[in-house]
């Protein structure tokens, strides 16, 4: 492994990296699902992100288990929801929701929890970027050898 | 919001531009998922685009006015069958549906401008 890739997969960034591209997988979803708000017979579609997250965090425990989590790749296995294709892009196979009332026009939208669904993801996509800028940042300053 | 205000505004419209009677179909706008303008495969999967804007040709409404030039021979006017309330329950939900997509554009600009923080 090249000095680059242990940079890059180094404590926290390849998890990071995978939030944020599962965030901004589900962020298209989420505003699909806001500009077919008044579509008839549209079925707003969706994926779980708690399941994400606990397949997450199984691939950090398996990551720490082996080298003690310091560095090294995130081996995600991709499940029904969430496919990982070559080059770590994730796929999002969504599925559609049932719980919400269905209303005249066969639509089954619920505008509040779709808001607050994108403010959510919203929030851990920032929460994500801002930790991987710290590192990034910390790796620069190690780099340009200042002190931050 | 066009389609429900040119509703409204032709509720009483009986006449065409050419000056016959021909009272005004009440317009339907239907929408459908995907955006077929896109040149991107996934990106025509995502979105939504207006996929007709159709007449309702059997919205008339029958007035007695017997006095009009323009009464049948038992003095019915024909109008147009608009609801101004039902239009203006349209265009609260349009109005509302519009709000909802301009905050998810603002959310992924947000979003964008946090990606570009990291190599800036």
């Amino acid at each position: 492994m090249g000095i680059i890739d242990q940079l890059n997969s180094a404590g926290a960034m390849p998890v990071l990296e995978k939030m944020i591209r599962f965030a901004g997988a589900r962020h298209t979803l989420i505003t699909h699902n806001i500009a077919n708000l008044e579509t008839p017979n549209f079925q707003p579609l969706d994926v779980d992100p708690a399941s994400f997250q606990a397949k997450l965090a199984e691939a950090v425990d398996d990551r720490r288990n082996v080298n003690g989590g310091v560095s090294g790749g995130l081996e995600f296995a991709s499940t029904r929801e969430v496919e990982v294709l070559s080059g770590g892009r994730l796929v999002l196979n969504p599925r559609t929701s049932s719980g919400n009332i269905l209303m005249h026009d066969r639509n089954n939208r619920d505008l509040e929890r779709t808001m607050q669904a994108l403010v959510e993801n919203a929030s851990m996509f920032r929460v994500a970027t801002d930790l991987l800028r710290s590192r990034t940042t910390m790796l620069r300053n190690a780099m340009s050898e200042r002190v931050a | 919001m066009a389609v429900i205000s040119a509703n409204i505004a032709n509720a009483d419209t009986i006449l065409d531009s050419s000056g016959n009677l021909n009272p005004y179909k009440k317009r339907i706008l239907n929408f459908a998922p995907g955006d077929p303008s896109s040149a991107d495969p996934v990106g025509r999967q995502f979105g939504v685009h207006v996929s007709e804007i159709g007449k309702d040709e059997n919205a008339i409404r029958l007035k007695y006015e017997p006095g009009s030039k323009y009464a049948d021979e038992n003095g019915y006017v024909p109008y147009p069958d608009i609801n101004p309330q039902l239009e203006q329950i349209n265009a609260m939900s349009a109005a509302r549906a519009y709000e909802a997509n301009v905050v998810a554009a603002e959310t992924t600009k947000t979003m964008m401008a946090q990606v570009l923080r990291l190599i800036g």
